[in-house]
């Protein structure tokens, strides 16, 4: 039987270049290298204007708190440090290089010595953590800390290749072309989670990548089916379609005893442990209307979207907003010249026609259908939230549970009267955390 | 350059003239489902039609000319009234026409043209524009405005034609199956009956009900909780003495509009709650005031008030019935 969860909702795929194989980008001329990419502490600079760095150098690095350090993705001389801002718009270094075209690779990278039965997990923890390697489902949690926190802890290891989101098909291919490298970088977590079994969860509507995996797996490892419908990739969705496990809002998934990686960042850390390979480069979709030629592109950390787009063949429409993510929680950007970052799977172009498209131009009005409560993931009531949010009642809305919420845009997706549910929420919760805030510091 | 490197060339400058592209910043989801206001009322006037064409075949042109006109006056009064107040026209998501279509099919087809034209006129202006338009009013507008033609216009309200009297070229008032005419279970089923315009088929209402279900505009919550409270209770306790009577249950769930309010008026999204338990709470809720009303009430009418007290109390319905929350140990 396949497994599932209550709620959701079946979104338009379009899943427009699952047949496009991954194609390699050369680096551009200059790359810009956020040293904050990750939830966490930012790194900082450890090289300065006019350095020659090497390919994979560490060029930042977190001294104090949670954070993994930064790696040059092509070799070059540093042409400046300077303050952009990062996809959600806060303020964030980052380290120009001038690519000189030759990848000069760092003699620091090198595969680990002892294979991987001899390997403890402290070292393992420890490589993830040098090889910066943070969640490239778009979360970005440093994985290094999310592995270490669920050792002794975690009874259920889980690979999250669902990628529900439409467009992205980022994670089909990698399961597609490099299936041994997610079993191997599964094997690697198992290992040091002391685990003897782990499972590999994949939406139904990839069976090609379904089978594909099953053709590299081990027997310890469980290829399993899930329903195709949004949001199973949510983390709290996937735990409890395979183990029945809910996650309250707010707790973690080592709370209720499970770990959970996305397919890329698996991959990543199998390249880091055979390879010696920082996380210098990531597959990214690039599509929407606008994209002449989209397709899944494998690119250096740092390229600027103008860069990306020139590769695709340039924009064929005049852009309406540009997407960092998936189009139902993606955040969209003003900069044409920002980076690509560790945890960007996917940069959607779309028209104006095309992003209007269902929303109909009619005056926002909640006609109380009711289908929101039906399909929130999470079990909430929108329409109540929205009632309450209006009337700036936010002490009100905690009783509904508004803080579990997890903005999947579900309940805006599938709106008949086009009110923008989302929005309302996010503005109580800031309002709510702020109100917080000052409380503690009257404390 | 050869030809194709030409058009390769320009291609490429072509598409970077839009680099320098204004951006929106907006926030998630970026697409929408294709569902809007327009087409869900669009497939309530679809469903209904059924039932229309049926009542103007059994009752002639002034089951033609009631709903048109309650159709017509309704979006009109709507669009006046958000003229006058300044607010956006919003007459194009047909729910004005829906509404309007609604208080026609409450009325008997007997030819007195203002009725719909009052009644859009106090669904429109008083229920709906003046609590803040659609979505806002408290209580259904079209089952409001039977009420109030009812208590204004006692017994225009209940001049019902016989059924299928124009072929015979005469017009003649007669009872209708709840005021006491004999006809048989099957006739009330096909809707060979007299009473208001839309009520009298319960099988081409309950074909309009199964389209709004498959279409997944309505739920089967309440159109199942207050069809069985109704049934339930009629069939063990009937008005006429003794228990456990079929015939009598049967004749409840045809007659007086139940049909009609379980399946259309009850399931108005506005004004009915947004739980799925809220929906079989405010389902049985008007299954069993029907009852109380029709057994024990002064007025003919008891599926009406029924659903309009029921109304009343959606708002909290909705607060006691909130879902547990996702990984919240009790509900919350």
């Amino acid at each position: 039987m396949k497994s599932t969860f209550k709620g959701g909702v079946h979104v338009t795929e379009y899943k427009n270049t699952r047949a496009a194989a991954i194609e390699t980008m050369p680096a551009p001329q200059f790359v810009t290298i956020p040293l904050s990419q990750h939830i966490g502490a930012p790194a900082a600079p450890v090289v300065a204007k006019g350095d020659y760095v090497a390919y994979a150098q560490v060029i930042g690095r977190v001294e104090n708190g949670l954070g993994c350090p930064v790696h040059a993705s092509v070799s070059g001389t540093v042409k400046e440090i300077k303050t952009i801002e990062n996809p959600v718009g806060r303020s964030v270094q980052a380290v120009v290089i001038e690519n000189d075209g030759l990848y000069t690779l760092s003699s620091e990278v090198k595969p680990f010595p002892k294979p991987l039965a001899e390997t403890s997990a402290e070292e393992i923890v420890n490589l993830i953590r040098e090889a910066g390697i943070s969640g490239m489902g778009g979360a970005t949690f440093p994985t290094y800390a999310k592995l270490q926190s669920a050792i002794g802890k975690a009874d259920t290891l889980l690979i999250n290749c669902a990628e529900c989101e439409p467009f992205i098909t980022a994670n089909h291919r990698v399961m597609l072309e490099r299936p041994q490298e997610i079993i191997g970088g599964t094997e690697i977590l198992m290992h040091a989670l002391g685990l003897t079994c782990a499972t590999i969860a994949v939406e139904d509507n990839k069976p090609d990548a379904i089978a594909r995996l099953r053709e590299h797996t081990t027997p310890q490892i469980r290829i399993a089916e899930l329903k195709t419908k949004y949001p199973q990739g949510d983390e709290r969705q996937i735990i409890y379609a395979l183990t029945g496990r809910e996650l309250a809002g707010g707790k973690l998934p080592a709370d209720v005893g499970c770990v959970i990686f996305n397919a890329e960042t698996t991959a990543a850390v199998w390249h880091a442990f055979y390879h010696g390979m920082p996380l210098c480069k990531r597959v990214v979709t690039v599509d929407g209307d606008c994209i002449a030629r989209p397709t899944n592109v494998l690119v250096h950390i740092g390229t600027s979207y103008r860069d990306l787009f020139r590769y695709c063949g340039g924009l064929v429409k005049e852009p309406d907003r540009i997407i960092n993510g998936g189009p139902m929680m993606g955040f969209t950007q003003w900069n044409i010249d920002a980076p690509i970052t560790k945890g960007a799977s996917a940069i959607l172009v779309f028209s104006k026609d095309f992003a209007a498209k269902g929303e109909s131009r009619q005056v926002p009005a909640c006609i109380r259908c009711g289908r929101c409560v039906a399909h929130c993931p999470m079990h909430l009531m929108p329409q109540m939230l929205v009632q309450l949010s209006m009337q700036r009642r936010y002490e009100d809305m905690k009783e509904f549970n508004v803080m579990s919420c997890v903005e999947c845009g579900t309940c805006s997706y599938g709106c008949p009267g086009s009110m923008p549910i989302v929005e309302y929420i996010r503005v109580a919760k800031a309002a709510i955390r702020a109100a917080a805030m000052k409380g503690g510091e009257k404390k | 350059m050869t030809t194709e490197q030409e058009s390769v060339a320009v291609a490429q400058s072509e598409n970077e003239a839009f680099y320098g592209a204004t951006l929106t910043m907006d926030s998630s989801p970026h697409i929408h489902h294709s569902a809007t206001t327009t087409k869900v009322m669009a497939d309530v006037l679809i469903a209904l039609t059924p039932a229309y064409v049926w009542s103007i075949f059994v009752f002639g042109f002034s089951a033609f000319l009631m709903p048109l006109l309650g159709v017509v006056s309704a979006v009109l009064f709507e669009y006046v009234t958000q003229k006058i107040l300044k607010k956006p026209i919003t007459v194009g998501d047909l729910s004005a026409a829906v509404t309007g279509l609604l208080i026609g099919f409450n009325l008997p087809a007997n030819d007195s043209y203002f009725l719909p034209v009052v009644g859009a006129a106090f669904a429109i202006i008083v229920v709906k524009q003046l609590f803040g338009g659609i979505g806002r009013n408290f209580v259904n507008p079209a089952l409001a405005a039977r009420v109030f033609l009812f208590l204004s216009w006692p017994s225009k309200m209940t001049n019902y034609p016989a059924p299928f009297a124009r072929e015979f070229g005469d017009v003649v008032a007669s009872a209708t199956p709840r005021g006491g005419a004999a006809v048989s279970l099957l006739d009330l089923f096909l809707g060979k009956c007299g009473g208001s315009i839309g009520e009298i088929s319960a099988l081409l209402l309950l074909v309009g009900a199964a389209y709004l279900l498959i279409r997944r505009v309505i739920t089967w919550h309440i159109p199942a909780a207050y069809i069985g409270t109704v049934a339930l209770v009629t069939f063990l306790f009937p008005h006429t003495g003794g228990f456990f009577n079929g015939q009598y249950m049967l004749t409840e769930l045809l007659t007086g509009g139940l049909m009609l309010g379980a399946l259309f008026m009850a399931t108005d999204y506005v004004t009915s709650p947004i739980t799925p338990r809220g929906r079989l709470i405010f389902g049985a809720g008007c299954g069993l005031l029907t009852v109380f009303f029709r057994y024990f009430g002064s007025y003919p009418e008891g599926v009406s008030f029924a659903i309009l007290v029921m109304n009343c109390l959606v708002h909290y319905i909705d607060r006691v019935t909130r879902p547990r929350v996702f990984g919240g140990g009790k509900r919350a």
